[in-house]
């Protein structure tokens, strides 16, 4: 059994590499930077061995916890599409313990185990320093990697049996703001400490509390036998070993359930009447507007990318902040970051039909209609928002005579940015999360050629803008008529992207529609 | 892009015009068109996947006023033939006449007389059924009244006024197929492609779909349908065509692709797809 799954992991590893050619460079693009990562780690465990054993045993507490950890949130926020899901083997008849033996044992096929197996070889390396730590260094190995495994094979059941039913689904959007609610309190933590006066306390602190929880506890237990405290060590590898007890029989108690459990189907709820489609006089055009906003409003996947857009400029705050960029310049970032992920938001809005694109297809409905109808959303969303947070940002910057330059920047990159899209979602759509899926579910096959094509739509688009954000610039160091200039360019400039984007798009989609539909088949 | 009212044959009147005529759904005001037009044209169609071959040069030409099926076991390519037929899978070699236009040349004139029901793609499952429907015949230019006294009609007939106002995404199997049907007939097309109409449909409202596209076919509208249930088209269809490995066998009127047998013996015969059974011994005795 053990053996015939991991031939089957084996198989559908080896498949993935006969299907397309962007996907083999996923594929090695992900082998590359899983083992990129884990080498850079094994840098600082082997560098941490020339260190003085406290210094390193808080080092590896902490972040070993953290990597831990990961194992158990990625999934849960993320999701991951599960290849070995015990749903799928529910009709074979396999005694329960073998098969999440079995599960457990093809999981060990897979980039991030093999990236923690080689972290784990390397912590032996930093506790080479008396016998004991060297033992426990080396049982611990094993179970880091099977703890970390076992972590994220409960995590992604539970996130699978969870997300089972379609309204639970639809409400994880708000699972996924919760997640990101955390990461803004985390944020602020992070930056009322002084890191230069208390840092070392706080790391400190971390390590003390890391070692003694479940997800630190493996890696604590040689830095202990390293400081010479052999009891404090036992006792934490006791605790490591408890946990990896305790998951094991997490996994197969879920694998057990999972096995006879159904996904329900629900009935719903009624609507009345038509909804959007009663606002604005009927045309393709407007309909596929009037279509596009209510999934707006209906579809979890668009949620969770609205929820992203206003804590976004927050997030990416913190590294400034950390470096100590005074606030009145950083009030100056939320508009133009805003502007930059609305636009963007679209540029893969036609995978996000998936093969209900068909319709579109049959009627004839022309490019232009199509791509008009995706920008509006964003545009009714994003013109208030955009216009409200550049007076906010203004009004803490400290000068209004910014004003202009901030609207232009933010309309400017929010027109071009959509114009783009148009263009981008017609000619290159990659698969995107299937209507009703987690919107935290990544597709299975997700692969360089879409952080090719993400990393693109904003290089380009910022690129496009440059202009504006030229004169922008201009107007914050030598005030005047720049901050004009700057809004000028912005909506001139933009509009113009825009209506090229939209007749460009028009006219790709107008050419390559069928095949935009062979690609939401495969998807 | 209003519907165009040029018909050459049958006088048909577009929905914008006169959008009472709407009362009878599908039933078109026009007697059936003297000298039978051929409606539907396909030469030399031919579709790749890769080393596979799944339409092999298919030919078949179908007259106004005809109720055709497609016959086909698993695989056949009924449904890429379909789909190139409709415009939504682009064709290797060959070509395509809807009412005399081009599907791949024209496909923006063609596709307006044509009526697509595909099968196993998605619908906009995030609106309601009414919704649906409106976006169904918004997109091929109907006006708002003439959408919402179709709907009402279209719900009578297959009977899902009460699921309206639910998500599609909440419809059961059944129910989905029969919303798209309606969908695909909103615009009262010249053609209709079906591609498994009846798949997971109950035999009440089975029988109610018949009826509607039987009276569409009385009124000169041509209907393309595929199904494996041979039992359903003997019974429904005057015409068919017998399709295997991407090729037709046979095609013609009804009884002479029969030659006097029931359809379902006529198509083994054809395909010569009935293996014996023996050597399958070991099913008949249990393991435990």
């Amino acid at each position: 059994m053990v053996e015939q799954l991991l031939r089957l992991k084996l198989r559908l590893l080896g498949n993935a590499f006969r299907r397309s050619p962007w996907r083999i460079v996923g594929l090695v693009i992900g082998l590359a930077s899983g083992l990129g990562m884990a080498l850079f780690v094994v840098v600082g465990l082997v560098g941490l061995r020339f260190e003085s054993a406290a210094i390193a045993s808080r080092g590896v507490e902490v972040f070993g916890a953290l990597l831990v950890l990961g194992f158990v949130i990625i999934p849960l926020v993320f999701g991951v599409d599960d290849v070995l899901d015990p749903r799928k083997f529910s009709l074979y008849g396999i005694p329960t313990s073998r098969l999440a033996t079995s599960l457990a044992v093809a999981a060990l096929i897979s980039i991030p185990a093999v990236a923690m197996a080689i972290i784990g070889l390397a912590q032996i390396v930093t506790w080479a320093r008396n016998p004991l730590a060297v033992i426990l260094a080396i049982i611990g190995a094993p179970v880091i990697v099977a703890t970390c495994l076992l972590c994220s094979r409960v995590s992604i059941s539970v996130a699978a049996s969870l997300l089972s039913s379609r309204r639970s689904r639809d409400s994880a959007g708000l699972l996924g703001f919760a997640a990101l609610a955390g990461f803004v309190v985390v944020f602020v933590l992070i930056y009322r400490t002084d890191w230069l006066q208390n840092g070392a306390q706080v790391l400190s602190a971390s390590a003390n509390v890391a070692a003694w929880s479940p997800f630190g506890a493996v890696w604590a237990a040689p830095a202990d036998a390293a400081q010479g405290h052999i009891g404090l060590a036992l006792l934490r590898e006791l605790i490591a070993l408890v946990f990896l007890g305790l998951l094991w029989l997490a996994w197969r108690t879920l694998v057990k359930v999972m096995l006879v459990t159904q996904p329900q189907s629900s009935e719903g709820r009624n609507y009345r009447g038509l909804g959007l489609f009663r606002v604005a006089r009927v045309s393709p055009a407007s309909v596929i507007a009037e279509r596009s906003f209510t999934y707006w409003i209906r579809d979890a996947r668009y949620h969770a990318s609205l929820i992203v857009i206003p804590v976004i400029p927050f997030l990416l705050m913190v590294p400034f902040l950390i470096i100590g960029v005074p606030t009145q310049v950083l009030a100056l970032l939320p508009v133009p970051i805003m502007a930059l992920f609305l636009g963007w938001l679209v540029h893969n809005d036609t995978a996000y039909d998936n093969t209900a694109i068909w319709l579109h297809l049959a009627s004839g409905t022309t490019g232009r209609a199509d791509r008009f109808g995706r920008v509006v959303p964003p545009l009714v969303v994003g013109v208030p928002l955009l216009v409200v947070a550049a007076i906010l940002s203004a009004a803490v910057y400290g000068s209004f005579g910014i004003l202009p330059a901030l609207l232009g920047v933010g309309l400017g990159v929010l027109f071009t940015g959509l114009g783009l899209s148009s263009v981008g979602s017609a000619r290159f759509p990659y698969p995107a999360v299937r209507p009703g899926d987690s919107p935290f579910a990544a597709p299975q096959s997700v692969g360089t050629a879409s952080s090719l094509i993400q990393s693109l739509s904003f290089i380009v688009t910022i690129i496009l803008a440059s202009p504006t954000l030229l004169f922008a610039a201009l107007a914050l160091f030598q005030h005047g008529h720049w901050a004009w200039l700057s809004l000028l360019s912005g909506l001139v400039l933009g509009s113009l992207f825009l209506w090229l984007g939209i007749t460009w798009g028009g006219r790709i989609f107008d050419r390559r529609s069928p095949e935009i539909l062979s690609a939401s088949v495969r998807n | 892009m209003a519907p165009k009212a040029a018909p050459k044959a049958a006088p048909k009147v577009a929905a914008k015009e006169s959008p009472k005529e709407a009362a009878t759904i599908a039933a078109k005001p026009a007697a059936k068109p003297a000298p039978a037009e051929t409606v539907l044209v396909i030469q030399g169609l031919v579709k790749r996947f890769g080393d596979t071959i799944a339409v092999a040069g298919i030919d078949l030409a179908v007259e106004a006023g005809s109720f055709y099926g497609i016959v086909g076991p698993n695989g056949a390519g009924k449904t890429t033939t379909l789909s190139m037929v409709t415009g939504l899978l682009r064709p290797d070699a060959g070509k395509v006449l809807v009412h005399g236009v081009d599907v791949w040349r024209d496909p923006v004139a063609a596709k307006r007389n044509m009526g697509v029901l595909p099968d196993r793609l998605r619908l906009f499952d995030r609106l309601t059924g009414a919704q649906l429907l409106f976006y169904s015949g918004t997109l091929r230019g109907l006006n708002e009244e003439t959408v919402r006294t179709r709907t009402a009609d279209l719900a009578t007939a297959f009977g899902f006024e009460d699921a309206l106002g639910r998500l599609v995404a909440d419809y059961s199997a059944g129910m989905s197929k029969k919303i798209a049907l309606a969908a695909a007939m909103i615009h009262s097309p010249r053609l209709l492609v079906l591609d498994e109409p009846f798949e997971s449909v109950d035999p009440v409202s089975a029988a109610n779909v018949t009826q509607i596209l039987r009276t569409y076919v009385d009124a000169g509208g041509t209907v393309v349908v595929s199904s494996h249930s041979m039992d359903l088209i003997q019974r429904i269809c005057d015409h068919v065509a017998v399709v295997v490995h991407g090729a037709i066998l046979d095609s013609g009127t009804m009884a002479d692709v029969r030659k006097g047998k029931s359809l379902e013996d006529r198509f083994v015969e054809l395909a010569g797809g009935r293996t014996s059974v023996e050597g399958m011994s070991w099913l008949n005795s249990f393991s435990d």
